[in-house]
């Protein structure tokens, strides 16, 4: 099933729930992506990521209790479920496999600050 | 995380709110909103309130994707297409199912959209006419309003503008404002006549060929203003000098073979001066005010070429573009009294009309043009509105009444989860097919009634159905007849509540009762006034048609002097009185029927007070005038060849005579510019102009020189053949160079109220059409009366009840339905004709049995309409209609 496969955007996203849980909602995450990633990253996107992700099993939601900073609205709290668990290992592992087999020619040397 | 609970908090921007909460699905609402508030308090704080605003835009937009759109598929809501296939679907059914309902509806909206579509037709027609000219916009008609010794009066003749005085040349108006105002772009006079009696044909001669056309004076911008369109020559050259004239397509081939031919050759005009053909103009068709056949070049009038009657004449100027007209108006005023050189108490002011405007608005009221044919246009208009408007209403209320039927069905609907908008789109959807059916019949009703009614109302009318415009107000029409008699329908029965519906506890409300029967009433009301106006405008039109006039106006055939028929008039007399057919023979310088000159300066009589002026309508006839038309002397004799003296004698009418307020008149003294002489009799007051005017100061004298007039003679009874034949022979002999043109008395007479004639038959064809369309809503009613009341039929007629009491029972309703109408209707008609009816200074009384003939032609229809029902549901055997349930 490919609508089952992972976008980077979503995988990136659901690896931030992991992050921030218990506490992990879309503003939040947001603005940890900004700040990982220095880019402007809008809820509207992390939201529609928080969606599809939810619709793939990768996560479930609960509505959190009402705040005055969101004008007495409540908030929707994520949590990463097994399957999203599933994913993410798999995903690093296959990531953590390939890096580990590239060689110091196998791309330009480039160094990270 | 910082705690953000305790910072001072921001609101922001409310409508991106709305935004949201008008795209997105109202479940993520709550979050959306709730992101975007925190985001931005965030934002404040990093960034400052302007950059944080900006931002926020950023935010909301970014929402604006499918996933988070309201979704019209998540709701029961079915698809828009499928749900409009299924309105019209079950409208087909139910349309199907109630036929007789249906044709009801539909025949009655076809009827009444046909109503509605020919007369728009007539009063787009009407309003068109005058207004195709390119320059429409510029164009401006001058009158005058003339005030003197108090009264006030205008037209568009404008008086003491002359072209020649005492033999100089004089600049006319049309001259004068092109060298004084830099506004005017051209001006042209235009006179249709130049020589009494007004208005005749003139014979125009090439070789041999000779014919007799109707024509006018004009000046040479002419062409350059208005959009006549040429077939040949050039609107520049057209008339620019004395010799020119141009012609029509259809004159040109009367003379010439083909129009281009007819260019630059010369035609004899009344046998006495040539005229060279400059160009060849399309026919004046309907859409023109103004019908030529020919156009002399302005300048022959002037220069004394051609004489004219006298110094009045219409004035047409196209002023330059941005031009506002009402400066120039004030312009003109104050031009015009510099100009002026009129006697003290008389006072001419200038004014200007839209040319467009003329053919609508003719009638001058207060010295400026106001009414005219513009009163009958909104009469029809408002005809078409209130029948389109009946025949809604029959609609409306045949589904109202039937909503009973359907209440069950829209419980059902309801319960199964239908919400009020689906049901009212549903009844809508069924008046909208209905009235498109009704459409459809309306246009193949229309294109078989408009030879018919192109017929009568004497114009050449066409659907415009290649006009895309055309198909828009059709369309609109019928989406707004649907619209407006589904309406009530649709929300009364989709307000029901499904309990109560399907416990079978709806009876209708006494508002909606009532509502049914005011619809009826109004309806009714409607018709009845459409009726009384009806019987009202057609006997004043038989009236006026058939008044005793005072004069004898069968039998007469008259036709113009010209030529040498003034100087032959002896001749021609002797002659035409040896010939069969001809049994009198005389003359007169005016047609008896319609005098158009009116003058008071020329007159004094003995006895006449200092100051004292009667407007006189002079007349010069032959020696057996009087006799010939049957006029009756009460007071003297008429005149007499036997008294030498009689040429220089006068006669009055009974009103001259008191308006001079003369006494023992017979041998006073009186006199007529330089004539001089004695009142020999007294006539008896005949009318000499149209029913619309009271009859004026006449003052007859006998001259058998002049040479203009016409000549009149009388035939016995169904010798008009023979009397004609005689006129021809006689003509070809005494005046050879002229073809005969004769008219008859009474056509003409009839022709003066041929709009009176007209709105008559018009409006004698909608009135039937709106008591039709008010007794099929009628007939609907009583069918579905009958229907709810089967049962309690059957129970009265169980315990005893005759089915004369039953019939009785049912037509009180109606009766009283009517009733109530005429009380309502009866005194608008009395208002409105009597108001019609001013307009004429002889008229018809509004009778009382006018009204209750309509009265009683109403209620007798509506019985018919209701009896077949009301028999048949009496004539139900009870045991069957009681056995249903």
């Amino acid at each position: 099933m490919r609508r089952s496969d992972l976008g980077e955007f979503e995988e990136i996203v659901l690896l931030t729930v992991a992050v921030l849980n218990p506490a992990a909602y879309s503003v939040m995450i947001a603005e940890e992506l900004e700040q990982q990633t220095g880019k402007t990253v809008t809820t509207g996107a992390v939201h529609s990521a928080l969606q599809r992700l939810e619709k793939k099993g990768f996560l479930t939601s609960e509505m959190g209790e009402a705040t005055a900073a969101r004008g007495g609205r409540r908030k929707r709290l994520f949590t990463v479920t097994v399957a999203g668990s599933k994913i993410l290992h798999e995903v690093k592992a296959v990531r953590d496999n390939l890096w580990s087999r590239v060689t110091p020619q196998g791309m330009p040397q480039i160094n990270i600050s | 995380m910082r705690p953000v609970d305790q910072r001072p908090s921001y609101t922001p921007p409310q409508w991106v709110d709305r935004l949201i909460s008008r795209f997105c699905a109202s479940h993520l609402q709550e979050e959306i909103l709730g992101d975007l508030y925190e985001r931005y308090q965030l934002s404040i704080a990093r960034l400052g309130e302007s950059k944080a605003k900006r931002r926020y835009w950023r935010e909301a937009l970014a929402y604006m994707r499918p996933s988070f759109f309201k979704k019209t598929t998540q709701n029961t809501t079915p698809h828009p297409i499928t749900m409009v296939r299924h309105y019209f679907l079950t409208a087909f059914r139910n349309t199907v199912r109630n036929k007789a309902f249906s044709i009801i509806n539909v025949l009655g909206l076809a009827l009444g959209m046909t109503c509605f579509l020919l007369i728009f037709l007539w009063v787009a027609d009407e309003k068109v006419v005058d207004n195709f000219h390119k320059n429409n916009e510029r164009l401006y008609t001058l009158y005058h309003t003339t005030e003197s010794n108090g009264n006030v009066f205008g037209g568009y003749d404008i008086p003491n503008w002359y072209g020649n005085r005492n033999g100089q040349d004089e600049p006319v108006l049309a001259d004068e404002l092109k060298v004084n105002f830099p506004e005017v772009l051209y001006a042209t006079n235009y006179a249709t006549s130049y020589d009494l009696p007004w208005g005749y044909p003139c014979t125009f001669q090439y070789g041999d060929i000779k014919h007799k056309i109707k024509g006018s004076t004009a000046g040479e911008d002419f062409f350059k203003m208005f959009s006549y369109e040429l077939v040949a020559g050039k609107a520049a050259s057209a008339l620019d000098e004395i010799n020119t004239v141009a012609i029509s397509e259809k004159m040109a081939r009367m003379f010439f073979d083909s129009p281009e031919e007819a260019l630059g050759k010369v035609l004899r005009y009344e046998n006495f001066r040539d005229f060279v053909v400059r160009a060849v103009f399309k026919d004046t068709d309907q859409q023109s005010s103004l019908q030529f056949d020919y156009l002399i070049s302005w300048k022959n009038t002037v220069k004394g070429e051609i004489l004219r009657s006298d110094n009045k004449f219409p004035t047409y100027i196209q002023l330059k573009e941005n031009t506002d007209p009402a400066a120039f108006a004030e312009k003109l005023r104050d031009f015009q009294n510099q100009r002026s050189d009129y006697p003290e108490n008389y006072q001419v002011d200038l004014g200007i009309q839209p040319f467009g405007d003329r053919y609508l608005s003719s009638n001058f009221v207060n010295g400026a043009p106001a009414e005219g044919r513009k009163e009958y246009v909104n009469i029809f208009s408002g005809v078409a509105i209130f029948i389109l408007i009946i025949a809604c209403v029959n609609f409306m209320n045949l589904a109202t009444a039937k909503s009973l039927k359907r209440a069950r069905e829209v419980g059902v609907r309801k319960v199964i989860g239908s919400s009020r908008g689906y049901l009212i789109g549903q009844f809508l959807g069924e008046s909208l097919l209905l009235s498109f059916i009704a459409l459809i019949c309306a246009l193949v009703l229309v294109s078989l009634l408009l030879p018919f009614f192109n017929d009568f109302s004497g114009k050449q009318m066409a659907l415009p159905l290649e006009k895309s415009n055309y198909w828009l107000f059709l369309i609109g029409l019928t989406v707004a007849a649907g619209l407006a008699s589904g309406s009530y329908p649709a929300l009364f029965l989709s307000s029901l509540r499904p309990v109560r519906v399907l416990k079978g506890l709806t009876r209708f409300s006494k508002s909606a009762l009532w509502f049914r029967k005011g619809l009826a009433v109004f309806q009714f009301s409607l018709s009845i006034l459409l009726l009384i106006g009806t019987l009202v405008v057609s006997r004043q039109t038989d009236f006026v048609q058939n008044k005793h006039l005072g004069y004898d106006k069968e039998n007469i055939i008259y036709l113009r002097i010209e030529g040498d028929l003034n100087r032959k008039y002896a001749v021609l007399k002797e002659r035409l009185l040896t010939l069969p057919g001809i049994s009198m023979v005389d003359r007169s310088s005016e047609a008896p029927h319609n005098m158009g000159f009116e003058m008071s300066s020329p007159f004094t009589w003995e006895g006449q007070q200092e100051g004292q002026a009667v407007s006189f309508k002079p007349t010069s006839v032959g020696f057996d005038f009087v006799d010939m038309m049957g006029l009756e002397v009460v007071e003297g004799r008429s005149f007499s060849k036997d008294f030498a003296t009689d040429t220089s004698a006068f006669m009055v009418n009974e009103t001259a005579l008191t308006q001079m307020g003369m006494e023992n008149p017979l041998g006073k003294r009186i006199s007529a510019w330089r004539k001089q002489g004695h009142i020999i009799g007294i006539l008896k007051d005949y009318h000499i102009s149209s029913l619309h005017e009271k009859i004026k100061p006449l003052i007859v004298d006998v001259k058998e020189n002049l040479n203009f007039g016409i000549i009149m003679v009388k035939t016995p009874p169904g010798q008009t053949q023979e009397a004609l034949k005689s006129l021809e022979l006689a003509n070809a002999e005494v005046n050879p160079n002229y073809p005969l043109a004769y008219q008859f008395l009474d056509l003409e007479y009839a022709k003066m109220y041929e709009s009176e004639a007209i709105i008559s038959k018009l409006s004698n064809v909608f009135a039937v059409l709106a008591i039709l369309i008010s007794c099929l809503g009628l007939l609907g009613l009583a069918m579905f009366s009958a229907e709810q009341r089967t049962r309690e039929i059957g129970i009265r007629k169980v315990l005893g009840a005759s089915v004369n009491s039953i019939v009785t029972m049912f037509s009180k309703e109606f009766v009283q339905l009517v009733l109530v109408s005429f009380i309502i209707a009866a005194p608008i008609a009395w208002y409105l004709m009597n108001n019609w009816l001013q307009g004429f200074a002889y008229s018809v009384p509004l009778a009382w049995w006018i009204f209750a003939l309509t009265g009683a032609s109403a209620l007798l229809i509506a019985l018919l309409t209701v009896s077949f029902q009301t028999m048949r549901a009496a004539l139900r055997n009870p045991v069957k209609s009681l056995r249903a349930e």
